[in-house]
């Protein structure tokens, strides 16, 4: 297990994951989504640098998750 | 000039740090590459006819410029559902009239543009419409022609001005003459509980939200460039 904190606009949260929890596992988190108020189209960040959906979360990591642009439809 | 600190460790280690200064002749173009993602925020720079003051984040490359606004005009299809006026955005045959919406106080609504700088004119990157609750959480109301980052749709629109005051005053004016329809509709029962009027003999009444909070009827936020707005 590791932690990690996870922030979206003025909010974050602190929590305990499984240590292969990816970026993309995060996106599409229940429990993270409903703590922060986020919906299916994002992005995260670490230190301002977009991260890739597969990659996996280091220990203690900050991210920042933003909402993503959507083109028209 | 060498400073020496002496530090004790968690573990009681006493360490020995030396500390060297020297002041750095660095030229223009290393400043600008060591601060290119610092911005500053400024308050109160310019105010605009009818609408009110604009703040203004100043980065090296582009200005966000905040407009707290009070209301959304809304020229689209309305329909009437139960005595209450609604919008319907798309219907054919529903009714059509510009209404003008005035947001409660709780809803705060901030018309941001992003403006950079090109030569010997100013150009609009972007103009956001953002709503913000009391504890400065971001929101993109329950409107189509907004993206899910609050970037506005604006159609055709000429985005070249001589200065930032003629593009903040021709962006508003586009996002006030405006029609609304639907393209990027999400939830239109979510817009019908939030833009409401009553109809009377003379005019429209406009209704409160229909909801206990009106956060719930719209997406969360949070994206770089709100960050940048001035409120």
């Amino acid at each position: 297990m590791k932690n990690i904190t996870a922030k979206y606009g003025v909010d974050s949260i602190n929590k305990q994951v499984e240590d292969d929890f990816t970026f993309g596992d995060l996106q599409e988190s229940d429990t993270f989504k409903a703590a922060l108020g986020f919906g299916d189209n994002t992005k995260t960040l670490v230190e301002g640098i977009e991260q890739s959906r597969g990659t996996v979360i280091p220990q203690g990591a900050i991210v920042r998750l933003e909402t993503a642009a959507n083109s028209k439809a | 000039m060498e400073t020496t600190e002496i530090l004790i460790r968690g573990d009681g280690t006493l360490i020995e740090r030396r500390v060297h200064e020297r002041i750095l002749d660095v030229g223009q173009s290393v400043m600008e590459g060591l601060t290119e993602e610092t911005r500053r925020g400024i308050r109160n720079v310019m105010n605009l006819p009818d609408w009110g003051v604009a703040h203004a984040n100043v980065g090296v490359n582009d200005t966000l410029w905040s407009v707290a606004i009070d209301r959304i005009s809304l020229d689209t299809k309305f329909r009437l559902i139960d005595g209450v006026l609604v919008p319907a955005f798309t219907a054919e045959t529903d009714i059509e009239m510009p209404l003008v919406w005035p947001a409660p106080k709780e809803v705060r609504l901030v018309f941001a543009v992003q403006i950079a700088c090109c030569y010997l004119a100013v150009k609009v990157e972007g103009n956001w419409l953002f709503a913000f609750d009391k504890e400065k959480r971001g929101y993109r109301l329950p409107l189509p022609n907004l993206h899910d980052d609050c970037l506005i749709c604006t159609g055709n629109f000429d985005s070249h001005y001589g200065s930032c005051y003629e593009a903040l005053l021709a962006s508003l004016e586009q996002f006030r003459k405006s029609e609304w329809n639907s393209d990027l509709m999400r939830n239109l029962e979510q817009s019908q509980r939030f833009f409401r009027f009553r109809p009377t003999d003379e005019t429209f009444e406009v209704l409160p939200i229909d909801a206990e909070d009106w956060t719930t009827l719209c997406n969360k936020v949070s994206t770089s460039i709100l960050e940048r707005v001035v409120i």
